[in-house]
């Protein structure tokens, strides 16, 4: 039990590295970004790369990653986020997903289709109470822990976090004090994108590798950010822990459903509570 | 001071706006009123930026300045103080004059200061969340925002709107204690308020300029206004 | 103005010919195997063009109803009738019954909840013919489907199929056209443009909303009953989650809100996915680069631009006209 609480968290982590960047997106700039994951995806193909060129320096690999990612989530940023403002929604979802289709294309003709073979890269276990925990799942978690509270901080005591708080409420009043919130967007994004990266990179090892992945994370991306709300950060954390839970708990008993579950779930709050967009 | 020529403004299809043209001096306070809907909002949000026009122009302290955003409008010193009476909820007092002081980069707690001096009362209210004051304290706290850094054309849209009498007597009080050191363009439905604080009034009818009162004594005579609301 | 039935002119016979001449027309160059193929597409393209282009709708999970009107009519074959009229009867009754019950949810949403929402039960259908039903569906490896002659109408010989669902695509044109052009069109177009407003005329919106996702999920349940019958086989690849970017592509590229222009989208999508990845590696980043350059200079779509261009000469003519 104790088991599938830590994958669980684990899964909820990774979770939340992913829709903190979605939820912030919507929050800010109104744009369902569904090229999100893409720089998830990116970000464990250059891992992959990486390792094999550093021969295994993981952190170090994977610090590259991340930062790897940046660049190109700015150009996204740029070149088609910012020209999707204020766009009916149908929109903002295909011309994203088409950013996907072209993405995941030039993944594919980079490093080929096949997914590849990863391992934990601690591989060793914690003795708990009589229970072996692979002691990589619970870094995971504590990054995430560590993550939301250097957020918080940020969104509470840095003067560019306040700048981004005011604006998820009133985006024109602070023009009309002066400054340029579509900088502070911007750099909200490429921080969201670089964070799914992370995500990516911290997940790799546990999972699979191959140019789709990020398409199916995406789904359940987006399920943590309406199950937590749009643009609010304590609601996502929450959110993605719990969902992470009901993913392990239910791949325990029936060990395809787990995202299935999930989607049962997202439906169900939508149900009760539909989003107004 | 403000210059604006032959303005056409549309929402969407609809002309709000028909060929514009009035004068704002500097440091005179003027008032714009007419009917819901005459366009005086409209009016407002295109000189801050917020708004672009179809045609004409807008040439403030000599510079043509239609079309620009509002970011660098507030640079030049116009300061907008939208209807909605919207402050930033989330964050505290202190913080929401923080934001306002960054763009002029003034010291915060000199700006905290300078609103505190307008209005002391606030001064219980600095760490409360701005959502939780009342409309009143709200309204004060948007334009003390304004105030902040060198502010030197304010456009204020219906400050007295919704709000007690007490409360509006506190905003008519700080409104004097401004005149003649800023210049403002202040949209209103109050009269009484018009009346002792205008240096000239302007009339919007169905988006187009009705009439422009420069005359002391036609500004006291709130019968004669009352027809134009 | 006083709204009735607009008058179905006679260039509805016409409109068929050239359409039935247009597939036609296509059946020397590929075959007409392909060809049927294509008109099961576009069937399914105006099925979601009724929700997306008129309706305002985005659904990114429309797939879902085709997969179960092709599991409809396919489990229908093999456990209880080799009927094949039966069966596609079946497959959309079983459609639109799904389309009713998730209807109740689904249309009290809109914009990105919608489409996402779509989505969720898209992916949940994909599963569950996948896994938990499998000892029915045979999970991913599918199953075949035997059809019986039924009179004359033999659905295993090639042109007797290409004419069945030729008849089938013109009577759902036909229909579409009727319905879109009716009192219940104009509602459909208005609930897209101002929802809020035709439910303060006291119209309810629910329900419009709620009979034209039936509808919907419906005519892509006939499409779905029309594959398993060309196919002989049905698979879980029916109900694929990522397959839905094509329909979408297809409404957008003919232009959306115009059953014409559903087919157009429909046909070209069809060309596009068999023929490009023969020339073109990596042709779904073409897709995507296409899609993009779509959404950000071709908005009104292939349809829409002929459209406007036919608009703008009727103008300059009527120019030489006394008034």
């Amino acid at each position: 039990m104790i088991y599938t609480i830590v994958y669980g968290f684990s899964i909820g982590a990774i979770l939340y590295f992913i829709s903190i960047g979605l939820s912030l997106t919507f929050g800010t700039m109104r744009v369902i970004n569904f090229a999100h994951t893409l720089t998830y995806t990116i970000g464990v193909y250059a891992l992959v790369s990486l390792v094999a060129f550093l021969n295994g320096y993981f952190v170090f690999a994977a610090t590259l990653a991340v930062i790897v990612v940046i660049p190109i989530s700015y150009v996204i940023e740029r070149f088609i986020i910012r020209r999707l403002y204020g766009e009916s929604l149908d929109y903002t979802f295909i011309a994203t997903f088409a950013v996907t289709l072209i993405g995941v294309d030039v993944i594919k003709w980079i490093w080929g289709v096949n997914p590849y073979p990863t391992s934990d890269p601690i591989g060793k276990y914690l003795m708990f109470w009589g229970l072996s925990l692979p002691i990589y799942r619970i870094l995971i978690v504590m990054i995430a822990i560590l993550l939301f509270l250097a957020l918080n901080i940020f969104f509470k005591r840095t003067i560019v976090g306040k700048i981004v708080v005011a604006a998820l409420e009133d985006k024109d009043g602070v023009r009309c004090l002066g400054i340029n919130v579509d900088k502070y967007f911007s750099i909200v994004f490429v921080l969201g994108s670089a964070l799914a990266a992370l995500g990516g990179v911290l997940y790799a090892p546990i999972s699979s590798v191959h140019p789709y992945m990020g398409l199916s994370i995406l789904l359940l991306g987006f399920a943590v950010v309406i199950v937590g709300g749009m643009g609010n950060l304590k609601g996502t954390f929450l959110s993605a822990f719990a969902l992470g839970i009901v993913m392990a708990v239910t791949a325990r008993y029936w060990s395809q459903g787990a995202e299935t579950m999930v989607f049962i779930v997202m439906a169900v709050v939508l149900i009760f509570r539909p989003i107004d967009i | 001071m403000l210059e604006i020529n032959h303005l056409d403004v549309t929402y969407g299809y609809a002309k709000v706006l028909h060929d514009i043209s009035l004068e704002i001096e500097t440091g005179q306070m003027a008032f714009l009123i007419g009917r819901n809907g005459a366009g005086k909002t409209t009016l407002l949000k295109t000189i801050i930026g917020l708004l672009k026009p179809r045609k004409g122009s807008i040439t403030y302290q000599g510079h043509e300045i239609s079309g620009l955003s509002p970011e660098d409008h507030y640079l030049r010193g116009l300061r907008y103080v939208a209807q909605e009476k919207k402050v930033f909820g989330n964050l505290t007092v202190r913080e929401n004059i923080e934001i306002a002081a960054y763009a002029s980069q003034e010291p915060v707690e000199r700006a905290v200061d300078k609103v505190m001096s307008i209005y002391p009362k606030l001064k219980d209210f600095l760490e409360t969340k701005a959502g939780q004051l009342s409309g009143g304290q709200r309204q004060i706290l948007l334009v003390g925002r304004a105030l902040v850094g060198e502010p030197k054309l304010l456009l204020i849209d219906e400050p007295t709107q919704g709000l007690a009498a007490v409360v509006i007597e506190d905003i008519v009080k700080i409104l004097t204690g401004l005149k003649g050191t800023v210049s403002a363009v202040i949209v209103e439905q109050n009269l009484s308020m018009v009346n002792r604080l205008a240096d000239r009034i302007h009339i919007l009818k169905e988006g187009k300029v009705a009439r422009e009162i420069m005359d002391k004594s036609e500004i006291l005579d709130t019968r004669g206004l009352e027809e134009y609301l | 103005m006083p709204i009735r039935n607009a008058p179905v002119k006679d260039y509805g016979v016409i409109s068929s010919l050239l359409i039935a001449g247009g597939y036609l027309l296509l059946t020397p160059i590929l075959s007409t195997h392909r060809v049927t193929d294509f008109m099961i597409f576009c069937i399914f393209a105006m099925s979601f063009d009724l929700l997306y282009g008129y309706m305002g709708r985005l659904s990114f999970g429309h797939l879902l109803f085709l997969g179960t009107g092709a599991y409809g009519s396919g489990l229908f074959i093999k456990y209880i009738n080799g009927n094949p009229l039966l069966a596609i009867l079946v497959g959309i009754a079983v459609a639109g019954l799904l389309g009713m019950l998730l209807g109740l949810i689904v249309v009290r949403t809109t914009g990105a909840c919608f489409a996402l929402i779509n989505l969720a039960f898209n992916h949940i259908g994909f599963f569950l013919v996948l896994s938990p039903l499998r000892k029915i569906t045979r999970g991913e490896d599918g199953f075949g489907v035997s059809v019986s002659k039924l009179g004359f109408l033999n659905f295993g010989s090639r042109p007797i199929m290409f004419g069945f669902v030729l008849v089938c695509l013109l009577v759902v044109f036909y229909l579409l056209k009727r319905l879109t052009s009716s009192p219940y069109g104009i509602m459909i177009r208005s609930i897209k443009e101002d929802e809020t407003r035709v439910r303060f005329l006291g119209y309810n919106t629910y329900l419009y909303k709620w009979l034209t996702f039936v509808l919907a999920g419906s005519i892509a349940g006939l499409a779905g009953a029309l594959t398993a019958l060309n196919y002989h086989y049905v698979n879980p690849n029916a109900m694929d989650v990522n397959s839905n970017v094509g329909v979408v592509f297809a409404c957008l590229i003919g232009g959306a809100g115009n059953l014409y222009g559903a087919l157009i989208g429909g046909v070209t999508y069809m060309i596009i996915s068999n023929f490009l990845p023969l020339y073109i590696h990596r042709w779904e980043m073409f897709l995507g680069i296409s899609l993009l350059i779509i959404t950000f200079r071709f908005r009104k779509g292939v349809w829409g631009y002929i459209q406007s261009s036919l608009e703008y000469f009727i103008k300059r003519k009527s120019f030489f006209r006394p008034a």
